[in-house]
């Protein structure tokens, strides 16, 4: 062999030695790579598990795990206590737990479980091994294998009966509710005519004593009489006013959308107006959402009460609109006698009158008050003596929306 | 660059041109490594560079030729060393439009630090592929001796264009139609 | 000529009696008034076919038989149901008005509570009914 030839080979040997150390370098640092994430991995692992065995075992909430055919696997305490099953003794099927009743609903909802791999908010009833029947709430998924191919389900059961126990007290005690108002409302209405027609009669028999004595009667007996007929239309007037008032219930039936612009107009067709009082709308009023009779009621009182206590040589009287956020804002302000500060409250109080004059019973600032709260809004007032007085009241512009 | 393309390279030029080209390759090259591979290791690209210039300047092969025989010779051997990567396909041209997608994934999961070149298809038919080669190797004849052999290899021939978008071969146009 | 009705009042209130026969004598009217206190009175007094009255004047709150009741009596007898009859009552209860006129009411008045009011108004509604073509049967 030439000198140039093994110098060749020599070289070639040299090389190989070099990537042999190399390589042995790069598989050492390797492994030892791999050996770290390894035991990185192990970690994890040991970690992720003693935390599900912790969720497993504290939840508050039963934890069901089940073959695809319902079978039970795995029951965590509150399973247990819940279902009163001790599956290490007794194999049961979901079937068995769950109320015949419900059977329909349950396969659907498996059904539905099995298609989407989870069903959310699945509610049924469920017997316990004791018999008692109870409400359960379930979040459920399917668990796959790494196939994909479904091997179990498991299940959160949650106990509501008690929930559902009081959600359907609810239910009777609004019902109840209902029936009682109706009740008190029919009761109104029977009370005011028993205390109306003695009225009544009161007063036939006034006029005939009247018409049957007109000559023997003196001028004061005329007079006399006369307030006694006075007197029975305050008190016919007070009866219709608790009848009235009472009558204000929250009821939605009658919502509708109301131009209140229309209504306002209306009314002020149908109000008494002295020819020396000035009625404005300043603004176009809203059309909004509400039972017409309600706010009749609410618009009625307020101008009524404007016009009443105006005393100025020529009065004004103002209604206003303001758009606010939620709530629409009304006002009607006018140039009358005014409301001493003290009294502000008062006088949304029924029989709170301010004012002792024989047309005001004191009941419709506070049938006002009423509906404004019924309709999740607020009334207030200011007022300066001899100067005038603003009324301002809101109403929510969803009244379904309120609580 | 990795460690078993110059092993492969080393060892085809050693079966052709004996171990004394090799000797010269190496020697007259500028080698960080020496010319001591391992295939796990990774090298710098300008040592395949060097080696190639010297190979073609001693044999007056031209570089292109050089990497399309090389090209086909790596093809058996990763033939060889990946069997089920080739048994997954059933057509060539199926093969060779999922190189982005699948083949160079697979690549990675060997070696992960390979850098790779991008294969974008343009246009496929049953019996047509266009792709978009972009790589700062320039090494496009290179993938051209795979693709020869991946034909050969279902029993299948092509006719496959190479036209340069760029001068330099860092963007080159394949445009392959079966026979 | 207008002409003369039969009515029947039926009313349990003595006064409210009193104050029709009043006001039809007051008016100088020539109606004949037949008084029931109770529905189940009118339903007797309504039993004589050949002495039916032209008009019923009807009071909703009775004992007893309450008017609704009385009505759904009336209404559901063959020859009794066309026999015009009027509610007098003091209820403005909306639930009672439907009702009524779901049932067939040919009237329903308020009893006002100024008697000058109630003069007026039974002189309307008389007036009213006098000029009107009723059914004999």
């Amino acid at each position: 062999m030439s000198q140039e030839k093994i110098d060749i080979l020599q070289r070639a040997l040299k090389r190989e030695k070099a990537a042999r150390k190399a390589a042995e370098k790069i598989l050492e640092e390797k492994s030892g790579e791999l050996y770290f994430s390894s035991q990185k991995i192990k970690e994890l692992l040991a970690e992720k598990s003693s935390q599900l065995q912790g969720i497993f075992e504290n939840i508050v909430d039963a934890y069901v795990v089940m073959e695809i055919n319902g079978d039970i696997l795995k029951f965590n305490d509150s399973a247990t206590k819940l279902f009163g099953y001790d599956i290490d003794k007794e194999s049961i099927n979901a079937m068995d737990l769950i109320h015949k009743e419900d059977y329909e609903h349950a396969f659907s909802s498996f059904s539905e479980l099995q298609a989407n791999g989870f069903y959310k908010d699945y509610e049924t009833r469920i017997f316990t091994k004791y018999g008692k029947v109870k409400w359960v709430h379930v979040n459920g998924s399917i668990v796959f294998d790494k196939d994909k191919k479904p091997v179990a389900a498991q299940g959160i059961v949650r106990d509501i009966t008690e929930i559902k126990n009081l959600e359907l007290q609810k239910e009777k005690l609004v019902l109840k509710l209902e029936k009682s108002n109706d009740e008190l409302h029919q009761y109104a209405h029977i009370v005011s005519h028993d205390l109306k027609s003695p009225l009544r009669s009161i007063d036939a028999l006034v006029n005939w004593l009247k018409e049957d004595n007109l000559e023997k009667f003196d001028e004061a007996s005329i007079q006399n009489i006369s307030l006694i007929e006075t007197t029975l239309e305050k008190m016919e007037q007070l009866i219709s006013d608790v009848l009235n008032y009472s009558s204000v219930a929250a009821d939605n039936s009658n919502i509708i959308d109301i131009n209140t612009n229309t209504l306002v107009k209306e009314l002020l067709n149908i109000i008494y107006i002295p020819n020396h009082i000035e009625i404005k709308i300043c603004n176009t009023l809203p059309t909004i959402k509400g039972d017409k009779t309600k706010l009749q009621q609410v618009f009625q009182n307020l101008i009524s009460n404007a016009i009443k206590f105006s005393d100025k040589e020529k009065g004004l009287i103002e209604i206003d609109f303001k758009n606010i956020d939620d709530f629409y804002q009304f006002s009607i302000k006018d140039n009358g006698i005014g409301v001493e500060k003290r009294y502000h409250e008062r006088i949304f109080k029924i029989f709170h009158s301010v004012n002792n004059s024989k047309d005001s019973s004191g009941i419709g600032l506070s049938i006002v008050k009423k509906i404004v709260d019924l309709y999740g809004g607020e009334i207030w007032l200011t007022s300066e003596p001899n100067v005038g007085t603003t009324f301002f009241f809101t109403l929510k512009k969803q009244p379904n929306g309120r609580s | 660059m990795k460690g078993i393309v110059f092993r492969e390279f080393l060892d085809l030029v050693e079966e052709k041109f004996g171990l004394e080209m090799v000797d010269e390759i190496i020697t007259k090259s500028d080698l960080e490594s020496g010319g001591a591979y391992t295939s796990i290791g990774t090298y710098s690209f300008s040592e395949m560079l060097q080696l190639l210039q010297h190979l073609s300047a001693k044999t007056n092969i031209s570089i292109d030729n050089l990497l399309l025989i090389y090209g086909e010779h790596l093809f058996a051997v990763l033939g060889n060393s990946y069997p089920g990567l080739l048994e997954t396909y059933a057509d060539p041209i199926e093969m060779l439009a999922s190189i982005e997608d699948h083949i160079h994934i697979e690549v990675r999961k060997i070696y992960p630090d390979a850098e790779l070149p991008t294969f974008i298809v343009e246009e496929r038919t049953e019996n047509s592929l266009v792709m978009i080669y972009k790589s700062s190797r320039a090494m496009h004849h290179f993938g051209l001796g795979l693709m020869n052999k991946t034909f050969e290899y279902f029993n299948s021939s092509a006719t496959i264009v190479l036209e340069k978008i760029k001068e330099d071969g860092t963007e080159v146009k394949f445009i392959i139609n079966k026979n | 000529m207008d002409k003369v009705l039969k009515i029947m009042l039926i009313e349990d209130d003595m006064i409210e009696v009193m104050k029709l026969n009043r006001t039809i004598s007051k008016l100088g009217l020539k109606h004949k008034i037949i008084e029931a206190n109770n529905g189940e009175e009118a339903l007797i007094l309504l039993s004589e076919k050949d002495n039916l009255p032209d008009i019923i004047l009807l009071d909703l709150n009775m004992p007893k038989i309450n008017g609704i009741e009385f009505l759904n009596i009336l209404k559901n007898d063959d020859s009794l149901k066309y026999i015009p009859t009027v509610i007098l009552t003091t209820s403005n209860n909306h639930k009672d008005l439907l009702e009524c006129y779901k049932i067939g009411v040919s009237g329903y008045v308020l009893k006002p509570l100024k008697y000058e009011a109630y003069v007026d108004k039974i002189e309307k509604l008389l007036s009213y009914w006098s000029i009107n073509e009723l059914i004999k049967i």
